[in-house]
């Protein structure tokens, strides 16, 4: 099932990939027709919607560990957590890039910019505060649900409070061919495929592991 | 109090891990009115942990208390109202003077400034000439003293002890047995730890060896000879390191 | 409902005079933050034209650093002869604790506050003709929002080895959104920029300040409920 997945994750991609770089290349800036950045749309968007996916894993989880107490899901935040912070980590590095390559600077104050930047912090502040609380697993477990769910209220109040700078940041995109179409859409699918893969992935090690552990101690 | 039997304190086997390391397992404890109960155990052997679960300051991993017929997961606030606790911290205020400590503590039980309340415990526990120091400045057999005056501030019916004789001098420790000996005459219940097995004969009713995360020893005090029970122990904790 | 004031006001008043008579962290926190604002105004000394806008920029950011301190004190304070479990074995809802600890966090940063906010005008040479009421609500609003976050916060973190550097990254990250209108808001109040702006100001802020305001009131309503719903959790051994 799961070798099953990482093949259709990896046939995906590697469409979305082909077409983009030949028939559903995007044209450049107006500035700059030639320039292939705007390319990096097919990998930024999907990105930028698996972080807020994981996080809203992170959320439901979080949620189910305050309420059942289960060890999993607690495991399980983690692995969302893990996943949903290298998407972000991609969802600002590609923005960084396309900022550069469109508007001549890395990075602009612009509502999503801020959104993106903030919910990155926010998946750093939850793996440092895992990191630094000495003393039971699920004290360690309770406090760290208790941040998520505070992290994900603030995610509607960035996007609130970033009304408050003006924009610059395109919110929507035309598609010129269906090409392009077809490869957006695969590689939307080959990335909320992968960002599930890797959390299943993650969260089984991390239950092994816990497992193992237990069983050393007893 | 609404009680369906005479205990006062009920633990219906209660486990608890601390992450994979299991420390207690299945533990069932009752106490009835009246009745003083000497929780043995070498260091280690989860003395502690099974006195804050049933203060209520640990959540077991499964298992019930109850105290005074009040489950302390649905009636929290209840059964905590009943509850006299003695930890290893003195729980009290260095800035604030012992008065204070004691008059603050008395508003969180809802009994107002009870001024004359607080006058008499201080009596009691022998630390009238320091009403109005800093509680900062205590020795640590004098916090000790406020300690146990904070746990019988709101007259509660279960007084749970942890090491109550640690940093007491002689005559303070003798005095604190009869105040804790008084208690349990007057129909309180209690549940108490001490290294000192001599004492903790002296003090209660039944005495219980905890050990390798279950109760292994259950008996009335009036059948031991507490000499012989106090070389015995000593020699199986020995054993056990 | 009578028991709950009064155990309220007990802890904050127990709160306030250990304060007051153990001096752990007021001095401390107006010290540094007079110290932020010195810093700042040698900074801006090049760029003097600009002390409208640096005015309010380094009254922020001596609120935000001393007022962590504050939040760090309040259950740091409690560990100490292990008081925490004297609250948690009170009969009182575990909320209670949350609510007068925020409210003697919310007062002693507005003691500091009444203490820095003179000195920023001075410093910066800012004119009393700024509206007054407007000030002092932008403020206490911004008092609410840190002492929410960071009295949870607090209580997360007092277990930990690295307390106040953990609790400075957790309080800020989450207290990010707010400071955009905060900022707005205060730069408006100071006159740095007009009351409405609308596409790309010269400070690149669109909105209103009645906007703002109404944003960090939605804030601080939103988290000090999440809060004190979530405190039971943070708490507990």
């Amino acid at each position: 099932m799961r070798r099953l997945l990482l093949v259709v994750t990896f046939l995906l991609m590697f469409g979305a990939i082909w077409i983009a770089l030949t028939v559903g290349a995007i044209k450049g800036p107006p500035a700059n027709p030639d320039s292939p950045v705007r390319n990096i749309f097919y990998a930024h968007v999907p990105s930028s919607i698996c972080s807020l996916i994981c996080f809203l894993v992170l959320l439901v989880v979080s949620i189910g560990y305050l309420y059942t107490g289960r060890p999993v899901l607690d495991l399980v935040a983690l692995a969302a957590v893990e996943v949903g912070l290298l998407f972000a980590t991609v969802l600002n590095a590609t923005g960084s890039i396309f900022s550069r390559g469109e508007w001549g600077v890395w990075w602009t104050p612009t509502p999503r910019l801020v959104t993106s930047a903030i919910l990155w912090f926010l998946y750093v502040a939850y793996l440092i505060l895992r990191s630094s609380l000495p003393g039971s697993a699920q004290r360690r477990a309770r406090i760290c649900a208790v941040f998520a769910i505070i992290a994900f209220l603030d995610v509607p109040l960035v996007i609130i409070s970033a009304r408050f700078i003006p924009d610059m940041h395109r919110a929507s995109f035309e598609f010129t061919s269906t090409w392009q179409t077809a490869a957006f859409v695969m590689s939307m699918m080959a990335t909320v495929l992968l960002a599930a893969t890797f959390i299943w992935l993650r969260a089984d090690l991390l239950i092994s592991e816990s497992k193992l552990q237990e069983e050393i101690v007893l | 109090m609404h009680l369906m039997n005479n205990n006062v304190i009920e633990i219906k086997s209660v486990s608890k891990a601390f992450d994979a390391r299991r420390v207690l397992s299945e533990i069932d404890l009752c106490a009835g009115q009246g009745i003083s109960l000497f929780v043995c155990g070498v260091n280690g052997a989860g003395k502690s942990t099974l006195l804050r679960i049933i203060a209520g300051l640990l959540q077991p991993d499964s298992g019930s208390m109850s105290i005074c017929g009040y489950d302390l997961n649905r009636d929290p606030e209840k059964a905590k109202a009943q509850l006299g606790v003695i930890l290893h911290g003195s729980m009290v205020y260095a800035d604030l003077t012992v008065s204070e400590n004691l008059s603050f503590f008395a508003r969180l039980y809802g009994l107002g400034k009870s001024c004359a309340r607080v006058r008499r415990l201080l009596d009691d526990v022998g630390l009238s000439s320091y009403t109005h120091d800093k509680a900062g400045v205590l020795s640590r057999g004098l916090l000790q003293r406020l300690a146990i005056a904070r746990a019988l501030l709101h007259k509660p019916s279960v007084l749970l002890a942890d090491e109550p004789f640690t940093g007491l001098d002689c005559e303070a420790s003798e005095h604190l047995a009869d105040i804790l000996r008084d208690f349990a005459d007057r129909g309180g219940a209690m549940v108490m730890t001490t290294h000192d097995a001599r004492m903790g004969l002296r003090c209660c009713d039944r005495v219980v060896i905890l050990d390798n995360r279950r109760l292994i020893f259950d008996a009335e005090t009036g059948s031991i000879d507490a000499e012989k029970f106090a070389n015995d122990y000593l020699g199986y904790a020995r054993s056990v390191k | 409902m009578r028991f709950f004031w009064s155990t309220l006001s007990a802890i904050f008043v127990k709160d306030i005079v250990t304060e007051l008579r153990s001096r752990q962290v007021l001095p401390t926190m107006i010290v540094l933050g007079m110290l932020i604002v010195w810093v700042l105004r040698m900074a801006s000394e090049a760029i003097l034209t600009s002390k409208a806008v640096m005015g309010p920029v380094a009254l922020w950011i001596s609120f935000l650093f001393s007022g962590l301190l504050v939040q760090e004190r309040s259950f740091a304070a409690e560990q100490q002869h292990d008081c925490i479990y004297g609250l948690l074995l009170a009969p009182i809802d575990q909320g209670t604790i949350y609510l007068s600890k925020l409210l003697a966090n919310t007062a002693m940063l507005c003691i500091f506050e009444i203490i820095i906010v003179p000195v920023v005008l001075v410093a910066f040479r800012l004119g009393p003709d700024t509206r007054w009421p407007a000030l002092a609500g932008v403020l206490l609003l911004g008092n609410i929002g840190i002492s929410s976050v960071g009295t949870l916060f607090s209580a997360v973190v007092r277990v930990s080895r690295a307390r106040s550097s953990l609790l400075s990254v957790l309080v800020l990250v989450v207290l990010m959104p707010m400071m955009i209108p905060a900022t707005f808001a205060l730069l408006t109040v100071f006159g740095a920029v007009p009351e409405t702006l609308q596409g790309t100001g010269a400070l690149s802020f669109i909105g209103s300040f009645n906007a703002a305001v109404g944003y960090m009131i939605a804030f601080d309503a939103v988290f000090v409920v999440a809060c004190w719903l979530l405190f039971g959790f943070a708490i507990k051994e």
